[in-house]
């Protein structure tokens, strides 16, 4: 029971992560906007509950004594996750007040930088903050606005994790992966034929597939030619 | 929590500083009035926008900085290795074409940045995304960095399965171009980064990248932290204590008997504190009991001191003293003799003088004198030295010998006051001519005296080994009788 809203928890954070590792890569470049700044500023108080809620669960089972050997053991693992994960929203978190501080939006003479992207991030944001649409209600110099707040919060994970490291002592090297190496792919993912990130093995594929196709047609041209003079036979005769 | 390893490569480099300027040059590339123009890309059935050709890139930088073309050449070719600026229809080929061929520049994130290098959980994650993307198929040497990194970062691998997943999650809920131009950026990020084998790497520094300049600091401050340290408290209650106990003595604070020298032109007060001086001044004799050392250095004191260790038989310890500061300070060029002597007189087994040192010292100094130098019996000396200090000295100071040099000694007079010796001088040269100022002896003669004194004195010691065996003789026939 404990293990899964724990894993449930890590799930979430996990995936806040990711889509704030997204936003922040488009800090500075052409999609940026005000309301970057807002998905960034939500998502990263998201993840931040989600980190405070993790520890306190973590924290609780790892100091309880009645657990078995093989729980100690996963949740373990679950920890050194989870204090990852938080390395990483550390670091995205010190990128994102780096960039804020370098591409200020109400700037005229600070130009973004042209990267090529030309949407929005609000679908990534959604998907963090488990929403169908983006409301976005900040006043419109939030980009230099919260800075402030990013520093504090910066500050705040960064005393998480080392009380963390002092409260709880899990050696990071002693924990075993479950998931051999390759494992992603053996997960059900379909890989959208559609993306077109894959030109070089599309090229390749194609090739392939244009002789098969090639095959393909010179048997159905066969076939109906030998339909159509069997038809002709029939008819003559 | 991550160990974070020392970075010893870009970080203390200060070439990292012309990222800043590099920066600062991106920045107005962008303009849209003075900036590069920009094109579309056309990529199967998409469009995506700002890319630039090669020959608009240095253009640009040639007008804006006003450089040969060589060198505008080699700095844009500079841009696309450090991965400011990465190539599209060749994204191996890190260089500047000045053609038409297309570039775009690369999103702020995943510039170079000085303070962090590329953290190889990145790059797993990276490499993790790709798998899923490419359904496995990865290059040669990403399979090997796969492998190497799942070996080395196995704690972390769950996460870094996790993490992938989610993130290509995240990737599709964006346009279909922004996908691309993303893919584009993360795979030049990581060519830059991870260089691919035969291909140069920009971010190393060649052999002496794993030396770290501060080194030498570093060793240094962890050496001065080691450092065994004195409290000011306690040195300068040292000190204090040195300046209280030698107040009375200081003749410029507390004046001096009979009379300072310079000021009364009379040499009666160096002629009363001579080296050795019949009877020293009392201020002399009472700063022997300060210490030691003040006994020792003293000439007078030595002599008084001396004569205690002879009533002690332990007299050979102060002239094997003495010998070993002849030794160090005197002539060098008859190191070799005076070395052999103070061997023979008093180290030997079985010497006339045979001084008391432990084992080791014995064997240390013996060895030493094999190559006799001026500090070659600094060891025994030092033992003697404290031999003396902590037994004889304590014991000469409750002796007679000493009492009555205290009770003998003289506390001179003061002399006349300064105007009356005024009068009295003018009066003299007036009346008698030039004060005739008598010259102390020269430095030479006082030299040979005390040689001669010291000869005199050798001569007349009785050394230990010589009562010892008188005595011997004297009980054996005693001893005889009995016997009998």
């Amino acid at each position: 029971m404990v293990k899964e809203e724990c894993k449930a928890l890590l799930d979430a954070l996990n995936k806040v992560t990711a889509c704030y590792r997204h936003m922040v890569l488009t800090i500075g470049g052409t999609s940026d906007s005000q309301n970057l700044r807002e998905e960034l500023k939500k998502t990263r108080q998201k993840a931040q509950e989600l980190a405070v809620a993790n520890r306190n669960k973590l924290t609780t089972v790892l100091k309880d004594k009645t657990v078995s050997k093989e729980d100690k053991a996963e949740f373990e693992r679950l920890w050194v996750i989870f204090s990852t994960c938080l390395e990483i929203l550390e670091i995205d978190m010190r990128r994102a007040l780096e960039l804020g501080h370098e591409f200020p939006l109400n700037v005229p003479k600070k130009h973004l930088i042209q990267t090529g992207m030309s949407g929005g991030t609000s679908g990534v944001a959604a998907r963090a903050m488990s929403v169908q649409n983006m409301k976005y209600e900040a006043e419109h110099n939030i980009d230099v606005v919260d800075l402030k707040d990013l520093e504090n919060e910066i500050n705040q994970v960064g005393e998480m994790m080392y009380e963390m490291e002092m409260k709880v002592n899990v050696p990071q090297w002693t924990v075993e992966a479950k998931q051999d190496p390759g494992a992603e792919l053996k997960s059900t993912i379909s890989v959208g034929a559609s993306s077109i990130g894959m030109i070089s093995v599309e090229e390749n594929k194609s090739f392939c597939d244009i002789s098969k196709v090639l095959a393909g047609i010179v048997f159905s041209a066969v076939l109906i030619i030998a339909i159509v003079l069997a038809v002709c036979v029939v008819k003559l005769s | 929590m991550t160990v974070t390893r020392l970075d010893q490569g870009q970080r203390y480099r200060p070439r990292m500083a012309f990222l800043k300027k590099i920066e600062a040059l991106m920045m107005e590339m962008q303009n849209p009035d003075t900036g590069i123009k920009t094109q579309t890309q056309t990529v199967m059935i998409a469009n995506i926008p700002h890319a630039v050709t090669g020959n608009d890139i240095l253009q640009w930088i040639l007008q804006r900085l006003q450089i040969t073309a060589e060198e505008a050449l080699h700095l844009g070719d500079l841009f696309v290795k450090y991965g400011y600026i990465y190539p599209l229809q060749e994204p191996k080929n890190l260089t500047l074409k000045a053609d038409g061929s297309l570039y775009r520049f690369q999103t702020p994130y995943f510039w170079p940045v000085q303070s962090w290098a590329a953290d190889d959980t990145d790059y797993a994650i990276y490499l993790a995304k790709k798998n899923i993307k490419r359904k496995g198929i990865l290059e040669e040497y990403e399979k090997e960095h796969y492998n190497m990194l799942n070996q080395k970062i196995n704690y972390k691998w769950d996460f870094v399965i996790m993490q992938a997943k989610e993130q290509y999650k995240a990737g599709k809920e964006r346009k279909k171009e922004d996908r691309y131009a993303l893919d584009c950026q993360e795979r030049a990020y990581w060519l830059v980064n991870r260089t691919p084998p035969g291909m140069q790497d920009v971010l190393e520094y060649g052999v002496d990248r794993v030396t770290d300049p501060n080194e030498n600091k570093i060793m240094y401050y962890q050496q001065a932290i080691v450092k065994t340290r004195v409290k000011s408290s306690v040195s300068l209650g040292g000190l204090v204590k040195y300046s209280e106990q030698f107040l009375s003595n200081d003749p410029i604070l507390s004046g001096c008997l009979p009379s300072n020298p310079w000021i009364t032109d009379d040499p009666e007060f160096w002629d009363l504190n001579a080296k050795l001086v019949e009877v020293p001044t009392r201020m002399r004799v009472e700063r022997w009991a300060f210490n030691f050392n003040e006994l020792i250095r003293d000439p007078k004191g030595r002599q008084n001191f001396q004569l205690f260790l002879k009533k002690e038989f332990s007299g050979e310890n102060l002239s094997f003293w003495e010998a070993c500061e002849d030794l160090k300070y005197g002539d060098q060029s008859k190191v070799k003799e005076k070395a052999e002597e103070i061997y023979k007189l008093f180290l030997a087994p079985g010497a006339r003088r045979w001084i008391n040192i432990d084992g080791t010292t014995m064997g240390i100094t013996v060895k030493g004198l094999k190559h006799p130098h001026r500090y070659v019996l600094d060891a025994a000396q030092t033992h003697i030295y404290m031999l003396m200090k902590k037994d004889s000295y304590g014991r000469y100071l409750k002796s007679p010998i000493y009492k009555e040099m205290l009770a003998k000694a003289i506390v001179p007079q003061e002399t006349v006051k300064k105007r009356q010796v005024k009068l009295a001088v003018i009066v003299g040269t007036g009346l008698f001519g030039r004060r005739h100022l008598r010259s102390s002896p020269s430095p030479i003669i006082l030299r040979q005296q005390e040689e001669e004194a010291k000869a005199r004195e050798a001569a007349t010691t009785v050394d230990i080994t010589q009562v010892m065996s008188k005595l011997d003789r004297r009980n054996q026939p005693q001893k005889e009788p009995p016997p009998k």
